[in-house]
C-alpha cells in the first residue's frame, strides 16, 4: 500500500462573474478535461479581489492563486480590471521581496467564449505549481530566531 | 523658534504650535500656545524624532475650527501632505516651518528627501539615492529572504507599536484587527500581519521610519515598507508625500487607467 502522499496542489481560483466564471462554465459543458486542483470562488469582478484575498489565501495554505477576468477593455465595470493588474504586479513584488514566490500568483485574461483558453491555464498553473511544491508557511516559528540588528 | 514661531503665535496666525521643548536635556514634542509661547527655545539641529504628524492629526481632529503649526523635518511634511490628499488634515488649517535634517540623520535614514520643501532651520543635505538595506536583500534568493523575514517577524509582539506611531495610519478601524486576516490569540503573528500592514502602506508610507523606532523586537520593518514605497513608483508611478494633491489611491479618474493591450 502506499503510504506517502503524493503533493496535490491546492490552488484557489477567483474568477470574475461576467468572463472567466462563464469561461470555466463553456470548459465545463464542452467536457473539456482540466486537473481538478483549483477552488473556484466567483466573484464580480477581478477588480474585487483585494490584496487581503490573496495573502488570505496563502495563509490558510493554498499553494498557488489564479485570478482571471475579462480581457483588457472588455470588463464590465470598465476599468476593474486595469486595478488588478497594478495589484497583481504590486502583490507579485511584496510577496517576492517577503521571500514568498511571485509565481504563485497569477492573472489571466480569460473571456467567456474561452473555455479551451481556460482548461489550458489550468493545467499549466498547476504542473507550475505542482514543480514548485508546497507553498512555504506563513508560520513565524520562534525555531527561527535570528540575532537582533 | 524663539522669534519665527513666537510671531505665528502673537499674530493669530495659529492657534497653537507643534515644536518641541528639551526636558532633562531630551527634546519632547510640545504644544505652544499664546500662554506658554515664553517657553520656546532656540533651535538647535538634532536627530530627536517624535510623532509629530500623528499628534498634529488628533488635536486636529479634536479641534477642526483651530489652526496649527507644526515644526516639521522632510518626512514630516511628506506625512502632512498625505494626510491632506486622504482628507484627514485641510490645507487651511496647518501651517509648516521646515528643519532640515543632518547628514548623518539623512544616512542612518537612507532618506531620499531629508529637508522640508522651505526650509527655516538648518542647512539642506544631499538625498540619499538608495537604500543599501533594500539591495541588500534583493540579491539574496527567495528562500534566504524568507527565512530572514521569519526569523525577523517572529519575534513582533503584536504590541500594535508600529501602526500606533505610524502618521499615515488614521483608520479608525483596522485591518490587523481583522480576526479573519490576523488571529487574535496567535503570538507570534504569522506573514500575514506584516503583509497587510505592508499592503495598506501602498501608496500612503512616507518612509519616516518611526515604525522601525518604536519596535520593541527591532523588527527592519522599515526595509520592508521601503520596497512597497518603491513597488507603488514602479506600479503606480507615485510617490506618497508629493505636494501635488493627488493620489491615484485616492482618486478615481484617468489617472487609474493603463495603456489598453495585452499585459
Ligand atoms: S511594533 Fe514591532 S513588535 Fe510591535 S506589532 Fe509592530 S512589528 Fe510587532
Ligand atoms: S516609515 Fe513606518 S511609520 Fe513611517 S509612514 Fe512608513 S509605515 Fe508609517
Ligand atoms: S467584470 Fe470581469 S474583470 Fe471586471
Amino acid at each position: 500500500m502506499e503510504t506517502e502522499k503524493k503533493f496535490e496542489p491546492r490552488i484557489v481560483a477567483m474568477l470574475c462573474n461576467w468572463c472567466s466564471y462563464a469561461g470555466a462554465d463553456l470548459a465545463g459543458v464542452s467536457r473539456l478535461q482540466y486537473p481538478p486542483n483549483i477552488r473556484v470562488i466567483r466573484v464580480m469582478c477581478s477588480g474585487t479581489v483585494s490584496p487581503h484575498h490573496i495573502v488570505h489565501a496563502f495563509q490558510r495554505g493554498a499553494d498557488g492563486v489564479l485570478i482571471a477576468g475579462c480581457h483588457i477593455g472588455d470588463c464590465h465595470y470598465i476599468r476593474g480590471n486595469y486595478m488588478t493588474i497594478k495589484r497583481a504586479k504590486f502583490m507579485e513584488g511584496l510577496l517576492n521581496f517577503a521571500g514568498y514566490s511571485p509565481e504563485r500568483l497569477r492573472l489571466e485574461w480569460i473571456s467567456a467564449a474561452e473555455g479551451v483558453k481556460f482548461a489550458e491555464v489550468v493545467r499549466e498553473f498547476t504542473e507550475k505549481i505542482r514543480t514548485l511544491g508546497p507553498a512555504p508557511s506563513f508560520e513565524a516559528s520562534p525555531r527561527l530566531a535570528t540575532a537582533v540588528l | 523658534m524663539k522669534t519665527k514661531i513666537k510671531k505665528l503665535l502673537e499674530e493669530g496666525r495659529v492657534d497653537g504650535f507643534f515644536a518641541y521643548k528639551t526636558i532633562h536635556g531630551f527634546f519632547f514634542p510640545y504644544l505652544f500656545t499664546k500662554e506658554n509661547m515664553d517657553e520656546l527655545e532656540d533651535w538647535k539641529p538634532s536627530s530627536a524624532r517624535y510623532p509629530i504628524a500623528k499628534l498634529l492629526l488628533a488635536q486636529a481632529r479634536k479641534n477642526p475650527e483651530k489652526t496649527y503649526g507644526v515644526l516639521v523635518r522632510g518626512c514630516e511634511e511628506r506625512a502632512v501632505h498625505e494626510l491632506y490628499k486622504w482628507n484627514q488634515l485641510d490645507r487651511e488649517k496647518v501651517v509648516m516651518v521646515g528643519q532640515a535634517c543632518t547628514a548623518d540623520l539623512a544616512a542612518d535614514c537612507e532618506c531620499w528627501k531629508p529637508f522640508p520643501t522651505d526650509v527655516a532651520y538648518g542647512e539642506a543635505v544631499e538625498p540619499v539615492a538608495k537604500s543599501a538595506r533594500v539591495e541588500m536583500l534583493e540579491k539574496m534568493a527567495g528562500e534566504d529572504r524568507l527565512k530572514w523575514w521569519l526569523g525577523h517577524f517572529n519575534r513582533c509582539v503584536k504590541c500594535f507599536g508600529c501602526r500606533d506611531v505610524c502618521p499615515v495610519c488614521f483608520c479608525t478601524e483596522c485591518s490587523l484587527e481583522h480576526n479573519k486576516l490576523v488571529e487574535t490569540d496567535k503570538l507570534p503573528p504569522d506573514s500575514s500581519f506584516h503583509l497587510v500592514r505592508a499592503i495598506h502602506m501602498g501608496g500612503r508610507c512616507i518612509d519616516c521610519g518611526l515604525c522601525e523606532e518604536v519596535c520593541p523586537a527591532n523588527i527592519p520593518l522599515r526595509v520592508l515598507y521601503k520596497e512597497v514605497g518603491k513597488l507603488v513608483e514602479e506600479v503606480y508611478g507615485y510617490k506618497p508625500g508629493s505636494d501635488d494633491g493627488k493620489s491615484p489611491f485616492t482618486f478615481l479618474g484617468d489617472e487609474l487607467m493603463l495603456p489598453p493591450g495585452p499585459r
